[in-house]
């Protein structure tokens, strides 16, 4: 029997169902910690304890979610709080803009198809944490924008402005000519 | 959801950079780190029942049949006499109002 998300969540508000709850870390446990380690610039470690907290979080105020988004939207905006207050107690991770100057001044990148991804991995980590946070929610795991918007707690327009500017920071880190690599 | 750009190459690439992780013990460690979950309804059913005592104590104990008449001339010269009763039973009802509303409003 595979129960829906909404199934699990209703076992775990009326008998506090431990194993339902662990179905649910289950299933997301993945998208929840890439994002965040995304986020921490590739620190598995501060996003594994970051989506621990994120998944504890969850379980204390799981009478709280509606219902109206996807249940991995609610987790997404917990797992960003959890980001945002790391931030604030850890000053290297702070959300300061990245000095663009560093993506002109240096050698453009050789996008070639078996450095891309690393390019693509490094290249991410140019962007702030703004930036990052949009392209990841949209770009990779497939929120639209008005979910994005809900999880970042922004504005619509500024989700697009951080996708669009991050896009192109990407882009340009990245060098990447598109025909060369449709044809790849 | 987005219309898919299908014609980028840079959100293809993205999408392919989004592989699985695997749980590797990180289900079982979240699962044995849970605390008792707070029950939602203890908070706002202590608050209701403190209300409901403060408004039985507060029915017994006011002077409901002693209270001075509230008239114009009464408010004009804030006769301290007059308005201190009343000023005592205009606070209690606020604050039983006020818990009552709290109580079922309550989020945690």
């Amino acid at each position: 029997v595979s129960f829906t998300d909404s199934d699990l969540i209703a076992r775990v508000l009326s008998r506090e169902d431990q194993h339902a709850f662990g179905e649910l870390v289950r299933r997301h446990q993945s998208p929840v910690r890439a994002f965040l380690a995304r986020l921490t610039r590739g620190d598995a470690h501060l996003a594994d304890d970051l989506a621990q907290e994120t998944f504890l979080k969850a379980w204390q105020k799981l009478q709280t979610y509606r219902g109206g988004a996807r249940f991995s939207t609610w987790l997404f905006g917990i797992a960003y709080n959890e980001f945002r207050m790391a931030c604030r107690r850890r000053k290297e991770l702070a959300l300061e803009d990245v000095d663009e100057s560093s993506l002109a001044s240096e050698e453009p990148a050789v996008a070639r198809d078996s450095h891309l991804r690393l390019d693509l991995t490094e290249a991410l980590k140019l962007l702030n944490s703004n930036e990052r946070a949009a392209v990841m929610l949209c770009c990779q795991n497939g929120l639209s924008h008005e979910e994005a918007a809900q999880v970042l707690d922004c504005p619509l327009g500024t989700v697009k402005t951080n996708i669009l500017r991050g896009k192109e920071k990407l882009r340009q880190k990245l060098s990447l000519d598109y025909k060369n690599y449709e044809s790849a | 959801m987005n219309p898919p750009e299908t014609n980028d190459p840079l959100d293809a690439l993205l999408r392919e950079q989004d592989k699985y992780i695997e749980d590797n013990g990180f289900t079982a460690r979240v699962v044995a780190a849970l605390p008792r979950r707070r029950r939602a309804w203890l908070r706002p059913a202590i608050l209701l029942g403190a209300v409901t005592i403060g408004s039985v104590l507060a029915a017994g104990w006011l002077p409901w049949g002693n209270l001075p008449v509230l008239d114009s001339s009464a408010l004009l010269s804030l006769n301290s006499q007059v308005l201190m009763p009343w000023m005592l039973v205009f606070s209690v009802m606020a604050s039983l109002v006020w818990g009552t509303i709290s109580a079922l409003e309550w989020e945690d």
